[in-house]
């Protein structure tokens, strides 16, 4: 047991890398995945094949999916978002605020949720370090995220005001919870699910998403359509696409150790 | 086991000692289920319980979609879903056994769903294990039970003010707890319907019990469901849970569910304004609101006005009526708050039983002192509906009238001759009989939904002072 506890702890700071380079989603932490130097060096993952039969054989890979989500048609106008009715998110945003659920710009398509829906053969144990989900000016930052089955999901609280997050997952158990001044509160989801939707009844237009997964295979899209999922292992997995108002779509990839594979989505208005 | 007969006799004391000083906690928190009475799960008994009391609102498969639910705010539970309001359980996990024995027990006031003492112990927990049964993937989770703060010293309510402020009530229930928060009017449940939060003056209406200890149970389960939050996590004390809960149970108003309303005898000239000190000395009474039956029901537009409550003077000529409601929202002009006081004409035959169903094919013609916001405008009027008297016929009559709206409640002053010359056919009040009386009110701020009340008999006082005999 003891051997099995200090593998876990050996992929911790992999785990940790990829949901902080991908996880959060804009294109500035993307490019940041892609540095060479932001990834853990190929030989560590190496020390895990000495570990028990608990280590994920196919586990911290060094293949990489990487892809563009473009939008044809007509792009939404965003929604204008009227806040002045609570002046403490008023005060945080000196210009007009619209709506984060459809952007767009030059024809790609930001904040998709990308995974790896099938093939991956696990288990990967959840990192330690908490992804976190930040409530800043009656906005959630960020608006769509990842998080691995076990890993701490601190939410916290940013405002000088009251916010219930009201959280409906479907696999795991739902929860309503206050947090009336700055604070954090940290939950966890035991079962994988995409996706967990977290909305505040108190300034309705707060709305975030939050993909559970048992592995660290998941990118979300930047302001340039792109996205990267490292450290895969060799094979054959289906790859889809999440948008909150345009669906899901998947394709299927195929990569080698060290391979970097390209897919493409097109989303469409509807 | 000494430790626990301590205890034990220890909590004798302390609610004793509360019981003494008036501050008891009410039962609701910790429903009087006696575990010994529990009979053995029969699900054919169950089942034909529920069928014969439950399946008309609930449906026949427990979803939520009985003959009438479509008309009900708020709508009948989705047994299928799992999800229950109110609970002692921790937010997101199952009610318990004991919960469910006590929402069948208790009803739930404010709603259509009634108590079921008439039911015997054994059926109602009949009833539990099948409602259980609807969403047995819900009732394989455990079920944590919310622990109270121990109640450590004499919580007064106005201590617990600030934490209202401080814990956000005011977003939802409004500064004075009337419903009228900043984000009342946006609030849906997780079915996407809109919802409205509670009115805290309306103690009637606290569907999970108005005690206490059923307030500060709702703070820290949460209202599942809903967009009331649990508190368990956001820090509130101990001391901050008992003195919200107080301050908000003094938020509660009486009520008076008057059926005969004595009018109040004045000499002289009758009040002209709202804040004449002789309105005190007349009798308050509560009439329910409903909204009037819609195509779409009540569901889709969910009621804002819910009650009113009014008082009758008069004097040798006038009748003069304060009546006060509770609307989030103030509306002027173009879609305008308005109150009707509905009387039956003079000479007029036939009986309007229920105001709700009125205007209907062959209804009598009502009496009614329509106001609207701007308050500059009241008058009276027989009408055969209530477009007639909105645009203002020309027989309508001007009455004297004065109005204020203030933080979510309006309150009107109306006046009119106790025997009218005109509109032609006018009620007329004496005292020698009981004169119904019912009111009509428009929310302009919630697409003009119109709420009417049940008739009460108004009755006038006969004069006390010595001057008359």
């Amino acid at each position: 047991m003891s051997g099995d506890r200090s593998a876990r702890y050996w992929l911790t700071p992999l785990g940790c890398a990829v949901i902080i380079a991908i996880g959060c989603g804009g294109g500035k932490t993307q490019d940041a995945a892609a540095r060479p130097d932001a990834q853990p060096p190929m030989s560590q993952p190496v020390q895990l094949a000495e570990a028990p039969a608990a280590t994920p054989t196919t586990g911290g890979g060094s293949a990489s999916i990487k892809g563009i989500l473009h939008f044809s048609g007509p792009v939404p106008t965003p929604e204008p978002i009227a806040m002045e009715a609570d002046p403490v998110c008023q005060q945080k945003h000196p210009t007009p605020v619209v709506s984060d659920e459809v952007m767009v710009q030059n024809g790609l398509l930001k904040n998709a949720f990308v995974y790896l829906k099938e093939g991956v053969k696990g288990p990967f144990t959840p990192p330690t370090t908490p992804v976190v989900l930040d409530q800043n000016g009656c906005w959630y930052t960020p608006h769509i995220s990842g998080i691995q089955a076990g890993q701490p999901l601190e939410i916290t609280n940013s405002d000088q005001t009251m916010h219930n997050i009201n959280a409906k997952p479907k696999a795991n158990p739902p929860f309503n919870i206050a947090q009336a001044m700055p604070m954090k509160t940290t939950k966890t989801f035991s079962k994988p699910e995409v996706m967990v939707r977290f909305k505040c009844n108190v300034h309705p237009w707060m709305t975030a998403y939050l993909g559970v997964l048992e592995h660290p295979f998941f990118a979300v899209s930047g302001d340039d359509g792109s996205f990267t999922i490292a450290n895969v292992p060799a094979g054959t997995y289906t790859v889809e696409a999440w948008h909150e108002k345009f669906g899901t779509q998947t394709q299927t990839v195929t990569v080698g150790e060290g391979e970097a594979k390209t897919v493409e989505f097109t989303f469409q208005a509807q | 086991m000494a430790s626990v007969v301590h205890r034990t006799t220890l909590s004798i004391l302390v609610t004793g000692a509360l019981v003494l000083i008036g501050l008891v906690p009410d039962s609701r928190a910790t429903p009087a289920a006696n575990a010994t009475h529990r009979p053995t799960p029969d699900p054919a008994a169950g089942q034909a319980a529920y069928q014969q009391s439950c399946a008309r609102c609930h449906g026949m498969q427990g979803k939520g979609d009985g003959v009438d639910a479509k008309r009900f705010y708020p709508r009948p539970r989705d047994f299928t879903v799992g999800t229950y309001k109110f609970r002692t359980t921790t937010s997101g996990t199952p009610p318990s056994d004991d919960d469910l024995f006590a929402t069948i027990t208790n009803g739930l006031p404010g709603t259509n769903m009634p108590d079921w003492r008439q039911l015997s112990e054994e059926t109602r927990w009949q009833l539990v294990d099948y409602l259980k049964s609807f969403a047995p993937q819900v009732f394989q989770q455990e079920s944590t039970p919310v622990t109270l703060p121990v109640f450590s010293s004499n919580p007064k309510a106005n201590t617990g003010r600030a934490a209202y402020d401080k814990y956000g009530c005011a977003a939802c229930h409004g500064k004075q707890g009337r419903a009228n928060g900043r984000s009342s009017a946006t609030l849906v449940d997780d079915w996407g319907m809109p919802i409205r939060p509670a009115n805290l003056t309306q103690g009637w209406a606290y569907r999970g019990g108005n005690s206490p200890t059923a307030i500060a149970t709702r703070f820290l389960t949460g209202i599942d469901g809903t967009g009331m939050p649990s508190y368990v996590e956001s820090g509130m004390t101990p001391e901050e849970t008992w003195q919200l809960a107080y301050y908000v149970a003094s938020l509660q108003e009486p009520a008076h569910w008057n059926m005969i309303v004595h009018a109040h005898r004045i000499d002289g000239e009758l009040p002209t304004t709202v804040d004449d000190p002789r309105w005190q000395a007349a009798e308050r009474t509560d009439v329910r609101l409903r909204n009037v039956v819609t195509p779409a029901g009540e569901w889709a537009n969910p009621p804002t006005v819910r009650a009113a409550t009014f008082q009758v003077v008069y004097n040798e000529e006038q009748l003069g009526l304060l009546v006060s409601w509770d609307d989030p929202s103030e509306s002027r002009n173009e879609s305008p708050d308005a109150l009707a006081v509905i009387l039956e004409p003079a000479s007029v035959k036939g009986d309007v039983v229920t105001l709700q169903a009125w205007p209907y094919a062959g209804a009598p013609p009502l009496d009614l002192c329509y106001w609207s916001a701007p308050s500059s405008t009241a008058y009276e009027g027989i009408v055969s509906n209530y477009e007639q008297i909105q645009t203002r016929p020309p027989s309508a009559a001007e009455l004297h009238n004065a109005a204020r709206f203030d933080d979510g409640r309006w309150r009107l002053l109306l006046r009119r001759s106790l025997t009218p010359h005109t509109p032609q056919g006018a009620a007329a009040l004496t005292a020698d009989v009981l004169t119904p009386m019912a009111f009509a009110v428009w929310d302009g701020g919630n697409h003009q939904a119109l709420a009417v009340s049940p008739w009460v008999d108004v009755a006038l006082e006969r004069a006390r002072h010595p001057a008359h005999h």
